[in-house]
């Protein structure tokens, strides 16, 4: 569905990069996840998927079309972004925003009232008491399935995710990572979200892509990446979920002896 | 202030109100127009953003009256183009910046999902840029507006008719009435402007039918009203066009030759409280019919002459060189001088034992002068200063209509009188002599232009004037406007009484003024 042929970006003429030689295949269906520190070049591999950032070396194919050669706005609108911070336009109301790609693609007003209704049940919002609110006047958890329903609006086959569930308390966080991952499976979406909470990483992804300085370290399942590392960046990085989930694991045995 | 003099004001409104719609809302618009396209163009290419707005930024340090005035020789035009210019440069900074400010400070992470979703740069801009920038942008708008309507007054001294009529011949002849009722009418037109704009921004923020339905009325009874008052003036191109300097003398001539055109069947523009210079300039461009100068002025500050020969050798020779060098012609002399002179208070010329220039030249160093405008960089002063070798500790302008109180009060010892002023004898004071001969003298002459004077039912209705006012008449003329406080209007009518001339009915008087 996507491949990525030795993308390289560079912002000061090959004196540094901000992502250097990646090669990664994304296959139909399948939802990877970027993983690494901020800075790493996550979100710039992310963002030249859709031409938002353009590689100095190497090519990207959607669907099998090198991405330089299509037309950048069309691209755009036939690919789901969900932007980190969400980056809902405040001036528009719920509807207004969810709408935003079906009417760029000329869809019957008729057409995107109903797709709006729809999207809005499918994150979980009402139609009617949210349609017509301004973004302002959502919660967190709120906005951030509007961003989704945004993102789905136009019914693409690929999504571009920029942390995605940052800006959320832990139990929002949760919930909505779940439905997500329901509904990619249901949608059969092929999604590419980037983040850098190795929980959320080995919780959601059918592969894990590790990146550090621009450099891809390896790939992997998450079974995979958390037992047989391919590098020690990647061994180290596991180690944090893993003692956490160990600590949690010890607390719930003693806790079942004491009773 | 009486009922009926608040009546002859309001009488006035319609026409002063109409022009200055006009001018603000052509202005206005136009820089709307200007600034938005501009504004956009300097977010998108950002190498434009520091020249563009520091030209508009040098445009606003200029002061208004200034900027107007500079207009008439770059446009060599007076009128309604050379305000309506200055007041679009005017009206550019604040609509200029705030859209600039607006537009770049929508929050980059929304462009960015702009982008993302696949909106074209234009689909951004429209969709996403100047919806968020609007509260912004129109702030600008409103303050432009405040603006252009305060500074239209000031396009009085240029030619193009506005409620600074009211202001500017309100100050020169002490008629508090008018200078309140074109204040009043001022403040009041940039209120409704501005909160119909606001009316219009909350329609469309809060999606308000009633409010963009009231909104547009308002703004429709506006324009509506704007072109029916501009209608009497619209019709027909013949008007005359008669000019006036910006004192009373000037103010009282121009009602009494309009009432005389008027009566004769012409119709009359009016064009008052022009520069000198400005005005002769638009005399000789065609841009005004005709007016009175003086024949010393046009001596030393248009043909720029410094010798003097005798009154009757310097009128003729005046008179040759206005056809040879314009084609202006001097229909006549109006039978009085209205010379410049040096007047002191009469207690203080007693006590000083000052006669004549001459006694001043000792006790100047002491002295404090003061004068209109003008005076001082004319060449009189200049020719004056040499003749007599005048060095006053300070010299202090004024505006002419508080030159003699401030000469009564003691705020400055010598002013430079103008001979005919009602106030020298009112205010007890007295002209000193000039037996130098430093001073031309200043005849006043009916001056037409090319154009008129090929207009013969004009200069039949004007040639009455010559040799019948003399400067007794004038100057009883003058005193009821600036000492009796009657309107240059009636000051006219009573004028062509006291020369056996007749003046129109009662009704029509003062239409223009």
């Amino acid at each position: 569905m996507i491949q990525i042929q030795q993308a390289s970006k560079t912002y000061d003429r090959g004196r540094s990069f901000a992502v250097q030689g990646v090669d990664l295949e994304v296959g139909a269906g399948e939802l990877l996840v970027l993983l690494g520190d901020s800075g790493c070049g996550k979100t710039t591999l992310l963002k030249m998927i859709n031409r938002l950032v353009e590689p100095s070396r190497g090519r990207i194919l959607v669907e099998d079309r090198d991405v330089s050669r299509v037309n950048p706005v069309a691209l755009r609108r036939g690919i789901g972004y969900v932007f980190q911070g969400v980056g809902l336009f405040p001036h528009m109301t719920v509807a207004e925003n969810v709408a935003v790609v079906p009417r760029l693609l000329n869809w019957e007003p008729a057409a995107c009232r109903d797709r709006v209704d729809e999207l809005l049940h499918l994150t979980g919002l009402s139609p009617r008491t949210h349609r017509d609110r301004k973004p302002d006047e959502l919660s967190g958890g709120q906005r951030q399935r509007v961003g989704l329903a945004r993102a789905l609006a136009a019914r693409p086959r690929i999504m571009l995710m920029d942390e995605p569930f940052g800006a959320l308390d832990p139990i929002t966080r949760d919930g909505l990572q779940r439905e997500f991952k329901r509904l990619q499976q249901t949608l059969n979406l092929t999604v590419v979200m980037v983040t850098h909470d190795m929980t959320e990483a080995l919780l959601l992804a059918d592969r894990i892509a590790v990146m550090k300085q621009g450099v891809l370290m390896g790939t992997g399942t998450p079974r995979q990446i958390l037992r047989n590392p391919s590098h020690p960046y990647i061994a180290a990085l596991m180690e944090t979920p893993r003692r956490q989930a160990d600590q949690v694991e010890s607390m719930l045995r003693s806790g079942g002896e004491g009773q | 202030m009486t009922e009926s003099a608040l009546a002859d004001q309001l009488r006035l409104l319609p026409d002063y109100l109409g022009h200055h719609l006009t001018l603000t809302l052509v202005a206005l618009s136009s820089g709307i127009a200007v600034c938005l396209p501009l504004a956009i163009l300097v977010t998108r290419v950002k190498s434009l953003q520091w020249p563009v707005l520091t030209v508009a930024s040098v445009a606003q340090t200029i002061p208004g009256l200034a900027l107007l005035a500079l207009m008439v020789p770059l446009l060599g035009r007076i009128g309604f183009l050379p305000a309506f210019i200055a007041l679009l440069l005017y009206s550019m900074l604040p609509i200029l910046r705030n859209t600039v400010t607006g537009i770049l400070g929508v929050a980059p992470d929304i462009l960015e999902a702009a982008e993302g979703l696949g909106m074209t740069s234009r689909q951004r801009l429209f969709r996403v840029e100047l919806p968020l920038a609007a509260p912004v942008i129109i702030a600008g708008i409103r303050t432009a507006t405040v603006w252009v309507v305060g500074s239209a007054t000031l396009s009085t001294p240029v030619g193009a008719t506005s409620l600074g009529n009211y202001i500017f011949s309100g100050l020169q002849t002490q008629n508090s009435t008018a200078v309140l009722v074109g204040c009043g009418a001022a403040a009041v037109l940039a209120i409704v402007l501005d909160q119909l704009i606001r009316l219009g921004e909350l329609a469309v923020a809060g999606r308000s039918r009633t409010k963009g339905w009231l909104a547009g009325a308002g703004l429709l009874v506006i324009l509506f009203s704007t072109l029916i008052l501009q209608i009497p003036t619209a019709k027909g191109s013949a008007a005359v066009v008669v000019g006036a300097k910006p004192f009373t003398e000037q103010y009282v001539l121009a009602e009494a030759i309009s009432q005389r055109l008027t009566q004769a069947g012409l119709r009359v523009e009016n064009r008052s409280s022009m520069g000198s210079m400005i005005l002769f300039d638009a005399l000789t461009a065609g841009h005004v019919d005709c007016y009175v100068d003086y024949s010393g002025t046009i001596w030393a500050n248009v043909m720029k002459r410094k010798d003097l020969p005798p009154r009757a050798d310097l009128l003729e020779q005046m008179k040759a060189w206005l056809q040879r060098e314009h084609q202006v012609r001097v229909l006549g002399t109006l039978g009085f001088e209205n010379n410049y002179g040096l007047a002191v208070p009469r207690r203080k010329a007693e006590a000083l034992k000052l006669a004549s220039i001459r006694d001043l030249t000792g006790h100047a160093p002491q002295m404090t002068i003061g004068a209109d405008f003008e005076f001082f960089v004319r060449p009189e002063w200049a020719a004056l200063r040499e003749a007599y070798r005048l060095d006053f500790r300070e010299r202090r302008t004024f505006d002419p209509s508080l030159m003699y109180a401030a000469a009564r009060e003691g705020v400055v010892d010598v002013i430079s009188a103008y001979t005919t002023d009602g106030r020298i004898i009112e205010y007890d004071l007295s002209v000193l002599a000039d037996p130098l001969q430093a001073l031309p003298p200043y005849d006043a002459v009916l001056v037409l232009s090319p154009a008129a004077a090929r207009r013969a039912e004009l200069v039949r209705a004007l040639e009455v004037f010559d040799g019948i006012i003399d400067d007794g008449t004038m100057r009883a003329a003058n005193k009821r406007v600036d000492v009796d406080g009657e309107s240059p209007a009636q000051s006219a009518r009573f004028l062509l009484k006291a020369v056996g001339l007749s003046s129109p009915p009662d009704a029509t008087e003062g239409a223009d003024s």
